[in-house]
């Protein structure tokens, strides 16, 4: 029985000889197909969504978020050497936004600040010793510090 | 012994300041109980950047530790007065600018009115709120007037409300009247074709 099997495996196949060319005529009836090869299209694009995600970055730490205002803020300070625009907006830091004289208009000081919704404390300084509120905006409530605060909200919508 | 309590003291500071490193710049008699304030603030759920700033408010206009260490704490207590009138959803600068109000004087029952009756952020409306009664305008007057002006006006119109309030007292009119009139002419502006 076995013997006899292995005898009609090993028997030379009987083809007919048109097969080939019938297999070949249902082959070209058949669509063309497009090789999709997602790893190597993911390859070919990984640059350039690397360089999108970079620029994207760049943008996003360039600029100020989208609901960031920029604020001037002025001041009339004549016969002053340095004006200090120093507030919460910058850790009540007098060296972090020096005020800019405005030469054309006199002895008018100016800074311009990026600002977040919200509300903030802030005061002019001096010559690094004379506090000055901001005579345009509504005052801070006094906590005893013995200098004057002003304050500016800005709006979220 | 003193050593040792001074030992103590200088601990704390270090650790207080290793927390919140800005506290490095405060008056080290400050430090530890402002860093205390800081902590019991941040255990509650409450934004701590307020009280740093007004530490270091403070800490650059050269005032001494106590004024500074009460300041820190009366500012703990309005935030949280604030948030509690305003609901647990309110935004850190709503508080903020709810606590403003509330120092000013208006009553707390004004800013959960305000919750109710203006869509968020109420971040303007409350410090528009604070403004008017920092501008001597009386408590009652002033709350009547954002609320009556919260369901409608935008951030802006509330701006320009203040100022010509402000306008109006700088020119010699009583706070009150002012006001008043002042929302008379929004609500005339608020209905087209009415004389």
């Amino acid at each position: 029985m076995f013997d006899r099997i292995v005898a009609h495996l090993r028997a030379p196949v009987r083809i007919d000889p048109a097969f080939d060319e019938r297999v070949m005529a249902e082959i070209a009836t058949l669509p063309a197909l497009t090789p999709v090869r997602p790893v190597a299209a993911w390859r070919r694009l990984a640059p350039l969504a690397g360089l999108a995600v970079a620029a994207t970055a760049l943008v996003l730490i360039a600029r100020p978020a989208p609901s960031t205002r920029r604020l001037q803020f002025v001041v009339d300070a004549p016969q002053a050497a340095t004006v200090s625009l120093v507030g919460d907006f910058n850790d009540w830091d007098a060296a972090r936004t020096p005020m800019r004289l405005l030469r054309a208009d006199g002895p008018v000081w100016s800074a311009v600040v990026p600002l977040a919704p919200g509300r903030y404390r802030y005061a002019f300084l001096v010559n690094g010793s004379r506090w000055l509120p901001d005579s345009a905006a509504p005052a801070g409530s006094d906590d005893g510090f013995g200098a004057p605060s002003s304050v500016v909200t800005v709006s979220g919508t | 012994m003193k050593r040792v309590a001074l030992l103590a003291v200088l601990m704390v500071a270090t650790r207080a300041a290793a927390q919140e490193p800005r506290l490095e710049r405060v008056d080290p008699a400050a430090r530890a109980p402002v860093a205390a304030l800081l902590d019991s603030a941040r255990a509650t759920g409450l934004s701590t950047e307020p009280l740093i700033q007004r530490a270091l408010e403070g800490t650059t206009k050269g005032a001494p530790a106590d004024r500074v260490i009460a300041a820190v704490r009366r500012l703990v207590a309005d935030l949280g007065r604030a948030r509690e009138a305003l609901g647990p959803s309110a935004a850190p600068p709503e508080i903020e600018a709810g606590a403003a109000a509330l120092r000013a004087g208006a009553p707390p029952s004004v800013l959960t009115q305000l919750r109710v009756a203006r869509r968020p952020p109420l971040t303007m409306a409350l410090a528009v709120l604070a403004d008017l009664v920092a501008s001597g305008v009386p408590a009652d007057r002033a709350a009547a007037a954002v609320l009556t002006l919260a369901s409608t006006a935008r951030d802006a119109d509330l701006l320009e409300f203040r100022r010509a309030v402000e306008r109006d007292i700088a020119l010699g009119a009583p706070p009150a009247a002012a006001t008043a009139v002042r929302l008379d002419a929004s609500a005339r502006a608020a209905r087209p074709g009415r004389p």
